[in-house]
């Protein structure tokens, strides 16, 4: 408890200064609304999200908070509003999609690595066809990032020879492979077994710690007070509350709020 | 007692029938050659017919209306009609309109095993590439891949791998279909059987050879993609 808060002192402050020094957002949302047929899932969200933030989306199920995300890089289209990604609106027709998503690494709740591919190649993929880097330069920067996830002997295994965890910890090492300049988490632990979970944590606080730009969205709430810089709690397609974690968590305003988290505290 | 009647009934109709080995043995260059080109022209119009599924596959699930719309009728009507009627239609009608004059045989047998295998050979690649997981290609896009190269790297080795089982059952339909060329006189394995029976008036001993040639080649098939099957299963070997 004592580390934690320490941890989240440090962190914050790093942050404080970090985040004064880039004013501009790297990612802005403005008025976006979704429907799903006649469903609207997002009722008009404004956010941004600024360099070296570490930015934790919360809230119950079917709250539009993993539809919001996959709205960031498109996986999702929106029908009004715009979403800025690194200056380039997503709503221009003659934006290049391919360009936006390989400066926007995902991670997702099913890990979806390529199951015919082995570790090393799943990393190496994108970064040579993509950012056409040669296979030697590629190698030597996931075999450092391998490393870093502490998969370093797995470099040969196939996907379906690891663990959920050590699966999701290459998803992370292959996203992190394009060097992008932001990362979206699309409830990265709901899929793993409970002592597979604080590894995948481990090293997403690692990335914070370094400062890395993080999109969360998690039912991790240990993870969202100890690691985030922000905290949103979404209910039925709306931001109802967002503010430090300390705010959100310590003392939360809205009812909605308020109950969800009596729910999962 | 009325087993035993039967028996004896197909004993002695096997001995009124006096097979002779002798007869295929005479014509034993014809069978040899019709071997040849029964696995030429199914080979061949396999060949051709995986190229033209994996565009009408992919066709059929495009999102325009006018890509998938021709894709959509190519496939309805090849396998809506009858091979025997697309074999005919295209050696004696559509080929002489198209080149002004008949093209052999086996060019015409080719390009309607092609045309009828593409077509089913493509429902088999839209389904082998709708079984792979949305979460795969949603993957590779995320990584800023294309389309396309998602479909290459990603979508297609996969969905190839599942559709090894149904591709091998398709080329065996192919080379028994095959036989259906000797109506328009393709030198293959049932127009050599069709020659020896009216040159000797005998038609077991040229069909039963052919019979038994058939199975033995699609029983070598089976075999072989069975094997192919198992040395791509990726992942096995690297357990560890």
């Amino acid at each position: 408890m004592v580390d934690t808060a320490a941890a989240n002192q440090t962190s914050t402050e790093d942050k404080g200064q970090s985040t004064a020094s880039h004013r501009k957002p790297l990612i802005s949302v403005r008025g976006v609304h979704k429907f799903f047929g006649k469903h609207e899932v997002l009722k008009g969200i404004d956010l941004e999200v600024y360099a070296q933030e570490v930015l934790v989306i919360i809230g119950p199920s079917g709250s539009g908070k993993s539809t919001l995300l996959r709205c960031l890089n498109l996986l999702e289209t929106y029908q009004k509003g715009e979403i800025i990604v690194d200056g380039k609106n997503l709503s221009d027709p003659k934006l290049n999609v391919d360009a936006i998503r390989r400066e926007l690494g995902m991670v997702f709740q099913q890990f979806n690595l390529f199951p015919h591919m082995t570790v090393l190649d799943n990393l190496i993929l994108a970064p040579t066809k993509v950012r056409k880097q040669s296979r030697e330069e590629a190698v030597q920067k996931a075999r450092e990032l391998l490393k870093k996830v502490g998969l370093a002997d797995k470099e040969n295994a196939y996907p379906e020879a690891l663990s959920g965890g050590q699966q999701q910890r290459v998803a992370i090492a292959r996203a992190l492979a394009m060097r992008p300049k932001a990362m979206l988490f699309d409830e990265p632990t709901s899929a793993l077994d409970p002592e597979m979970v604080k590894e995948v944590l481990d090293v997403m606080k690692d990335l914070a710690r370094e400062g890395m730009t993080m999109v969360v969205v998690t039912h991790e709430m240990g993870f969202a007070r100890e690691v985030g810089d922000r905290v949103i709690f979404m209910d039925q397609g709306e931001i109802v509350e967002q503010g430090t974690p300390q705010d959100v968590f310590g003392h939360p305003n809205n009812e909605r709020t308020k109950a969800f988290l009596s729910k999962v505290l | 007692m009325c087993t035993v009647s039967f028996l004896d009934l197909i004993q002695q109709g096997l001995l009124q029938l006096d097979l002779r080995v002798d007869i295929i043995w005479d014509y034993r260059d014809l069978f040899i050659r019709g071997i040849y080109y029964t696995i030429i022209l199914s080979m061949s119009g396999v060949g051709i017919g995986l190229v033209l599924g994996l565009f009408a596959g992919m066709a059929k699930l495009a999102k325009t209306i006018w890509i998938r719309w021709p894709a959509i009728a190519y496939i309805e009507f090849f396998r809506g009609t009858p091979l025997f009627v697309q074999i005919m239609l295209l050696h004696f009608a559509v080929l002489p309109t198209l080149f002004g004059r008949s093209p052999s045989p086996v060019i015409s047998g080719i390009i309607a095993l092609a045309l009828n295998s593409g077509a089913y050979i493509s429902e088999i690649f839209r389904a082998g590439i709708q079984s792979i997981a949305r979460g795969q290609m949603e993957a590779a896009r995320s990584l800023g891949l294309s389309h396309s190269m998602a479909m290459r790297y990603i979508i297609l080795p996969q969905a190839f791998r599942r559709m090894i089982p149904p591709l091998g059952n398709e080329l065996i339909v192919v080379l028994k279909d095959s036989s259906l060329l000797s109506a328009i006189a393709a030198p293959e394995l049932a127009n050599a059987a069709r020659i020896t029976m009216g040159a000797t008036s005998r038609p077991w001993e040229p069909y039963m050879t052919i019979a038994i040639i058939y199975l033995l080649i699609t029983l070598i098939l089976a075999t072989l993609v069975s094997r192919l099957e198992r040395k791509l299963d990726y992942g096995r070997h690297s357990r560890s």
